[in-house]
């Protein structure tokens, strides 16, 4: 029981923090939802376009080096860009809920803790995405074609679990 | 542009078919097609122009009809694989638009190709596009500079009904 309350609390606590660090770093009043993902199929479809080997064969096999250069540089860029993208919508999803979840008269800890643990967990796979294309380049990342869908994934997961904590009413002065 | 809830489904369907029937089925290729399609536009207010479509229907159905068909037909190129980019450019330039050395040369300094995806929500895929079809114009360079000046590909063509 103690160790529970010591959970919820821990998370509360952090919550906290990471809001009073949001609300530093951002200069609007208004916190808002990230622009609609794009259908989970066709974000596939972009994602296996941009990791895939088709494209990388193809320039292989008829295009000179320099355009090869060309190809791994525009697409390291692109999966950056990416990455970025992907970052920016958990950030906007925690901004939005931190925004909610301040107004809120209950709080529910745990539900609190695991959007906690998912947010950091985007942020940490992200993380290593971004050393691999560093280190490696974006064919490297060839094989990880799922693990990039299962990026996307799990920021929609975050997504619903940040829709699904409703924020409870707001107090207004006159109730 | 987003589609517009007062507009008849049924009159937009029938410019689009219309549009893909008269226009469109005559240009060679997806690349001629969107070209075409993101020329309608107007830069200034965003929205899709077309007088005869619009005389046709309405200017609100045509202009609806126009930005699907744009979308469509963007989805298509910017999903492909690269080979069928390649491909498509090729096609695009034998059409007759310009000389392929003029062409690469001129797109790869004003980047025109920025202004063919449609006003997108997704920026990631219009990027993938832009970026694609840069490599593009460097696989038709490279495959120009290897061959004989007056090779078809890379030599002028007569003007083409695209124009």
């Amino acid at each position: 029981m103690v160790t529970l309350l010591a959970i919820g609390l821990l998370a509360i606590l952090v919550l906290v923090f990471l809001r009073n660090r949001m609300e530093a770093a951002s200069t609007l009043n208004i916190v808002q939802l990230p622009a609609a993902v794009p259908a989970e199929e066709r974000r596939q479809e972009l994602l296996d376009r941009i990791f895939g080997p088709e494209d990388w064969e193809f320039v292989l096999s008829s295009a000179p080096k320099d355009v090869q250069r060309l190809f791994l540089r525009e697409r390291k860029e692109i999966a950056f860009c990416w990455l970025h993208e992907i970052r920016n919508q958990a950030k906007a999803v925690m901004q939005f809920h931190l925004a909610h979840a301040k107004r809120s008269e209950h709080l529910r800890p745990f539900a609190e803790l695991r959007l906690l643990i998912d947010y950091f967990l985007i942020r940490a796979k992200c993380g290593l995405v971004a050393a691999v294309l560093w280190l490696r380049g974006p064919m490297a990342l060839r094989k990880m074609v799922k693990q990039a869908g299962g990026l996307s994934h799990q920021l929609r997961s975050l997504f619903e679990l940040a829709s699904k904590l409703e924020p409870l009413p707001i107090k207004t002065k006159g109730s | 542009m987003r589609p517009s809830s007062n507009l008849n489904p049924t009159a937009v369907d029938n410019a689009l078919r219309d549009l893909q029937n008269r226009t469109l089925a005559r240009l060679n290729g997806n690349l001629a097609r969107l070209v075409y399609l993101a020329s309608t536009r107007n830069y200034n207010t965003g929205c899709y122009e077309h007088d005869g479509l619009s005389f046709h229907f309405s200017r609100p159905v045509a202009q609806e009809a126009l930005a699907a068909a744009h979308r469509e037909v963007f989805a298509i190129l910017a999903l492909s694989p690269l080979r069928v980019i390649v491909a498509e450019l090729q096609r695009y330039i034998q059409s007759g638009c310009a000389e392929a050395n003029e062409l690469v040369a001129a797109w790869n300094t004003s980047e025109a190709y920025r202004i063919l995806p449609p006003a997108t929500d997704d920026p990631l895929t219009a990027k993938l596009f832009s970026s694609n079809i840069k490599v593009a114009l460097a696989i038709v360079k490279a495959t120009c500079a290897l061959r004989p000046v007056r090779d078809p590909q890379c030599a002028s063509q007569p003007p083409s009904p695209v124009q």
